[in-house]
Order: C-alpha cells, then sequence, then structure tokens
C-alpha cells in the first residue's frame, strides 16, 4: 500500500501542495463540508450548550474509565455479547483472525472503521487466507485503488470521477463512464454479491452504552446494516474510549456528530445493538464479539490536557476547518488520524519519535477548537506535546541561538552591541532562510527605540 | 490470555488516572437538548404534515391517507407486482390484500439467502419522529430488519399515533423497556452517499426509494 510516512511531513506537504487537482478536491469537499456544519449547527438554538455537554458527559466517562467499561462490558456479556480485551493492534488482529480462521471464514465484509485502519486488520486478515471487503463506497474505492484513507469521513475524497471510473473499469471490467450514479450502482451490484457470501461482518463502533451494553453505528449508506445484519458472525471493534454511561446521552450526541461532521441533522441509519438474537430463527448474526481495543489510549489519561484527545467522537470537523489540512489533505500526514485532531492522536498513539513534525503542522489559529462538537483544546494539545518535542528534538544551533536570544535582552548593553551588529549584518547575510522562504522579515529600523527617545 | 489482557488494561487506566492531576469536576448541566421536549401536543393533522416535510427534505416520499382503502390505494399505485418481501406483521397481508396487486411471488421475512431476490419490502414501524422524518424499526416486535435493507424499495406503513415529535422522546421511549431489544434501527429516508466527488447519489446500498404511508386517523 502507498503509504507516506509522518515522519516525513514536510516533505509530503511538499509534494501535496505541488498537486493541484488534489488542492482543487480539498478546497471544494473543505468548504462544503464547513460551510454545512455551520448552518446545521445554526439550526439549533442551543449548540453550545450542547457542546459543554458532550465535553462534561466524555469528562465524566473518561476520569472513571475502568468503571464504566466494566459496565459495559459486564451488560454486554450478560445479554450475549463476547467481550475481547486488546492491549495493542497485534493483539486485536490475532483475536480477530484466530475468531474468522477457527469458524472456518472465507470472505469477510467490513464496514468502515477507523480503529481498524490504525490495526491494520486488513493486512492481517489477508495474511491469514481472507478475503477482505471493505463496504463502505469511499473505503471500496482506495481499497481497489491500494491506498489509504485522506479523510475521516469522506475516505476517497482525492480522487475524481474520472480516476474512480478508470478504477472501476480496471478492476470490475466496467465500461468507462463519468456518471456518478451508474459508478455507485455498479459498487453497489458488486458488492451485494460479497454480502451475500460473507461469512464474517466487521464493523466499528459510535458509541457503547455502559448501562444498557448497547452499541450504536451511524451512517448513510446501509453498509453498516448489511454488514451487521448479514453474515452469521459480527464482530465489532472499538477503542476503549468510546462508552457513554447512559442511554440518554445518545440525545445529545446524534445532535452533535450528524451536524459536525456532513451537516445532517441525522444520518441516514443508526443501529443499536444490544447483545444477540433471544431466537436462534430472529433476524440477525449468530454471534456477537465486541473486540476492547487499549492501543495506547489508557496512556494519555495520565494527564488532564493529553486526556481530552480521548473525548473525540471522530466527526471531522476539525479537518475541514484545519488552513493546514486543506491545503495539504489527508495523506501528508502519513497517519491513520489526519489534520489537527490526527496530529495530536498520532503521537500518541505511534510514539512521539515517529510523527514529531506532526504538532508543527498547524498555524495554533484555533479553528479547530471553535468546530469541536467536545471542545477539545487541540491548539493547546499540539503546545503541550511541542514542549514534549523540543528537548528531545529540537536542534543544538536552534536551543544554542535561543539561549544567547535570552542572555541579550536580559542585558541592556548587549541589546546595544547586538541591535548595531544586527543592522549591519541583516544586509551581508541572509538570515534564517527556512522561515523567510515564505514569509517576510522585518529589517531592524535603522534606529531603535532607545535612540529615537535620546534624540528627542 | 484474554482476561490478562483485561486485567492489563483496567490496570493501566487506574494507574494512569491516578498519576494525573485531580480532575476538576465541572457540573454537568442535562437537559439542554431536551429543552423542547415539553411542548403540547400537537394535532395528527400537524404532526404529519411535520413527519412528511422532514422526510422529503431527506429524498424519502410520503404519503398520508384517512383509511385501509387510501393505504391499499396507495400500495397499488407504488408496487406495480413482481416480487414482494413482507415483514411477519399479519396486518401486512391484510392490507395487501385489500389490493388489487398481481403478485409474482410474495415471501414473508424471507432468509438472508433468498431476501435478495425481492424487489420491493413492505413492513409496518414501532414508532417515527416527526422533527427529523425517521422511522424507528425494533426487531423483537416485528421480522423486518432485512425486509427493510436489501430490496431496492421500501414502504412503510405508519399510523398518525405512532409519530413522536422529538429524538430525544423516542430514545427515552426505547429506554423505558426492561430489556432493550436486541436490534433496533432509526431510518430516516433512502440510503445516500456521496463519497464521488460530494456528488449525491441515492440507494448505494440500502433501499434507493423510501415511500412511507402514513394513516392519519388511526
Amino acid at each position: 500500500m502507498n503509504h507516506l510516512s509522518s515522519e516525513t511531513f514536510g516533505e509530503n506537504a511538499k509534494a501535496a501542495l505541488a498537486d493541484s487537482h488534489l488542492r482543487g478536491a480539498l478546497k471544494n469537499a473543505t468548504s462544503l463540508f464547513g460551510e454545512r456544519r455551520k448552518a446545521a449547527a445554526a439550526s439549533l438554538p442551543n449548540w453550545e450548550d450542547l457542546r459543554s455537554e458532550a465535553r462534561a458527559i466524555k469528562d465524566e466517562v473518561l476520569s472513571h474509565l475502568d468503571l464504566y467499561l466494566e459496565e459495559f462490558a459486564s451488560n454486554a456479556g450478560s445479554r450475549g455479547a463476547m467481550i475481547h480485551w486488546a492491549r495493542d493492534g497485534a493483539e486485536a488482529n490475532a483475536i480477530i483472525c484466530a475468531l474468522t480462521i477457527a469458524r472456518k471464514a472465507q470472505i469477510v465484509v467490513k464496514s468502515k472503521s477507523m480503529t481498524t485502519e490504525e490495526t491494520h486488520l486488513n493486512d492481517a486478515l489477508e495474511a491469514a487466507g481472507m478475503q477482505v471487503v471493505e463496504t463502505d463506497l469511499g473505503e471500496y474505492i482506495i481499497q481497489l485503488a491500494e491506498e489509504p484513507p485522506s479523510h475521516i469521513i469522506a475516505p476517497a475524497i482525492h480522487k475524481t470521477r474520472g480516476q474512480i471510473a478508470e478504477l472501476f473499469n480496471a478492476e470490475l471490467g466496467m465500461p468507462l463512464t463519468d456518471d456518478v450514479a451508474r459508478l455507485t450502482s455498479t459498487a453497489r451490484a458488486t458488492l451485494r454479491d460479497r454480502f451475500a457470501a460473507a461469512d464474517v461482518g466487521i464493523s466499528g463502533v459510535n458509541f457503547a452504552i455502559a448501562e444498557t451494553g448497547t452499541i450504536v453505528v451511524v451512517e448513510n449508506e446501509g453498509n453498516i446494516r448489511l454488514t451487521t445484519s448479514l453474515p452469521r458472525i459480527h464482530i465489532a471493534v472499538m477503542g476503549i474510549e468510546k462508552v457513554l454511561p447512559r442511554f440518554a446521552d445518545l440525545d445529545v450526541f446524534l445532535k452533535l456528530l450528524p451536524r459536525s461532521g456532513t451537516g445532517q441533522r441525522l444520518t441516514t441509519y443508526q443501529s443499536y445493538i444490544t447483545g444477540t438474537k433471544r431466537q436462534p430463527t430472529d433476524e440477525g448474526p449468530d454471534e456477537l464479539h465486541i473486540v476492547l481495543l487499549d492501543n495506547g489510549r489508557s496512556r494519555m489519561l495520565a494527564h488532564p490536557v493529553t486526556r481530552q484527545s480521548l473525548a473525540c467522537i471522530r466527526c471531522g470537523a476539525c479537518l475541514n476547518a484545519c488552513p493546514v489540512y486543506q491545503q495539504v489533505g489527508g495523506h501528508a500526514y502519513g497517519s491513520v488520524y489526519p489534520g489537527p485532531i490526527g496530529a495530536v492522536i498520532t503521537p500518541q498513539l505511534m510514539g512521539i519519535e515517529k510523527s514529531a513534525q506532526l504538532p508543527y503542522a498547524s498555524s495554533l489559529c484555533g479553528a479547530c477548537r471553535e468546530v469541536c462538537p467536545v471542545k477539545i483544546d487541540i491548539p493547546r494539545l499540539l503546545l503541550h506535546l511541542r514542549a514534549e518535542i523540543a528537548p528531545r528534538k529540537g536542534k543544538v544551533s536552534e536551543r544554542l541561538a535561543f539561549k544567547m536570544w535570552a542572555r541579550v535582552m536580559m542585558s541592556p548593553s548587549l541589546y546595544k552591541v547586538s541591535s548595531v551588529l544586527g543592522r549591519i549584518l541583516q544586509r551581508l547575510v541572509p538570515v534564517a532562510k527556512a522561515w523567510t522562504n515564505g514569509r517576510d522579515l522585518r529589517l531592524i529600523e535603522s534606529k531603535s527605540f532607545h535612540e529615537l527617545w535620546s534624540d528627542e | 490470555m484474554n482476561n490478562t489482557a483485561r486485567e492489563a488494561i483496567l490496570g493501566s487506566i487506574r494507574s494512569h488516572l491516578a498519576a494525573s492531576v485531580p480532575y476538576d469536576q465541572q457540573e454537568i448541566s442535562r437537559g439542554f437538548s431536551r429543552m423542547n421536549a415539553d411542548q403540547n401536543p400537537s394535532s395528527s393533522v400537524e404532526i404529519c404534515g411535520q413527519f412528511k416535510a422532514s422526510l422529503e427534505a431527506v429524498d424519502g416520499h410520503c404519503v398520508i391517507v384517512q383509511d385501509d382503502g387510501g393505504i391499499a390505494e396507495a400500495l397499488t399505485r407504488i408496487i406495480h407486482g413482481g416480487r414482494i418481501a413482507i415483514s411477519d406483521n399479519p396486518e401486512i397481508l391484510r392490507l395487501l390484500n385489500l389490493t388489487d396487486l398481481e403478485i409474482e411471488e410474495l415471501g414473508i421475512a424471507p432468509n438472508a439467502h433468498d431476501i435478495f431476490r425481492f424487489d420491493v419490502g413492505v413492513s409496518t414501524v414501532q414508532a417515527a419522529i416527526a422533527e427529523t422524518g425517521t422511522l424507528v424499526l425494533d426487531s423483537t416486535r416485528e421480522r423486518h430488519r432485512l425486509v427493510s435493507l436489501v430490496p431496492p424499495v421500501h414502504i412503510a406503513i405508519v399510523r398518525a399515533s405512532q409519530i413522536y415529535r422529538t429524538l430525544s422522546e423516542v430514545l427515552s421511549l426505547i429506554r423505558k423497556d426492561k430489556e432493550i431489544s436486541p436490534a433496533v434501527t432509526f431510518i430516516t429516508g433512502p440510503s445516500r452517499t456521496a463519497d464521488i466527488e460530494l456528488t449525491l447519489a441515492i440507494g448505494v446500498h440500502g433501499p434507493q426509494e423510501l415511500y412511507v404511508i402514513i394513516d392519519e386517523v388511526n
């Protein structure tokens, strides 16, 4: 797969900026989503109150996460769900592969799940001999193209209909067309066949309710309903932070999530799944497995600033609002989670060494914080992470320069000498080239304030 | 093995929470979302009209009728015949018998293998939401999980008395049951996607057409 690395964000971004088609697509997508979100938020009289309420609920969950997780596991378990705990991605993949192998499954249908992207589940299942089919239209397209998703809720926004038509032509033998409806119906027909044949359906989870053991998944296409209704085994994979205390809490989150993501009042479908069916003759799968994944999440609880990244409900609003994401798109981040929230989650999940550039992929303008439905203070998180990175990754020359600057600023005589020197030197040597490449450097004035004052 | 992972994860959560600065508990103020819940109950005509407008805003079709004759007439108009899958609610069969449709094949709650060949699915619902145009299907009350999902056309028959005003009301209604049904589904309009160039395409995986027939009187 054509995965970029988050270690090379700078180069990835440069390449993305040179791609005029990509920038056009990003502009359309982010501005459309942004406008729709704004209108949808304005349609409710109490948007700000809802945001505060949602955040308070998330904070409540996170500060007692062990208790709520146990309550959820016990309630889902007593209604027939099998609960599996996975410390990391490899453990989650091993559990799921073992389940599918033990049941002699051959075809696995999947609905969109960022969590399984995070664990690279598809690679593991394929290595175990399964045929894995992504069924969300956008995910299906990028699976055929062997590319990672570029947006949390619209994974294939970087591709044109022309590119998709060529892909369907090569992979599915479909005649070339620029008709989106025909492309969509071809995907529908091809995937129906896979749904009918699949033994296992794998989904993500948007919300897990502690008091009832219910998992809730929201969508527009219907592929999640098919994935969770047709195959005889349903495996749901969720990060441990997805728990909500009460069923009634859904009220707030179902108002915030669709409006923030696509600007809809409600997505087309919500499925509330509580344990397994009661009678063997009832509709739906025979088995329900819920995989609870930690993979670095529990570590984030240790600090109140980093903890808030676990409040994220994956709506994608911060991506659309971010001036950096708007220009470079999702692939440049080299991570499953792109944009502002990706820049804070990725270093915490994958290790700060591997993604030290990401917290700097922001102008700290605060647009992400303004749109976040759960009021995550992303700029503060970015600064927090930068403070962790600086002592490790900061260049010796940079640290030395700031030390000297501090010395100079504390001593009037040194300040006087250096401003005279600066005035001369700035004409002779190019200063801070990397910085001035994209910005203008103001020249030092010929007379300082002190000098002007004494002249008076 | 599973137990080890469970203990490790819960242990990690506890130790990291304990290491953290105590969280300054915010007072959770609840009920903002339910601000509009206690308005006066509106008339049947008004609430049916609101449901219809909400559903049409998301590309669903809505027919409001006054009696069984009206339902039968609407069914005849929407279904032209062909293979029809219905839920196990006997009400559907009774209403279909009032029509003079030429039905090629009738399946009652077909299973996951058979459902794919049907042209139309017909069900009732357990509740509906006027503010969003949403249908609420509870799988323990009626076998309509596949009938409402797999055929390209879904027709739902709704009684005016089943329509609630808000999402909040319906969520608390579901919670009121001692045991929540294993599968509750909310449906708002036909299946849709905008995954290709953000161009709206209706009917990607679920039904391409959704018809709701409301009996305004009963």
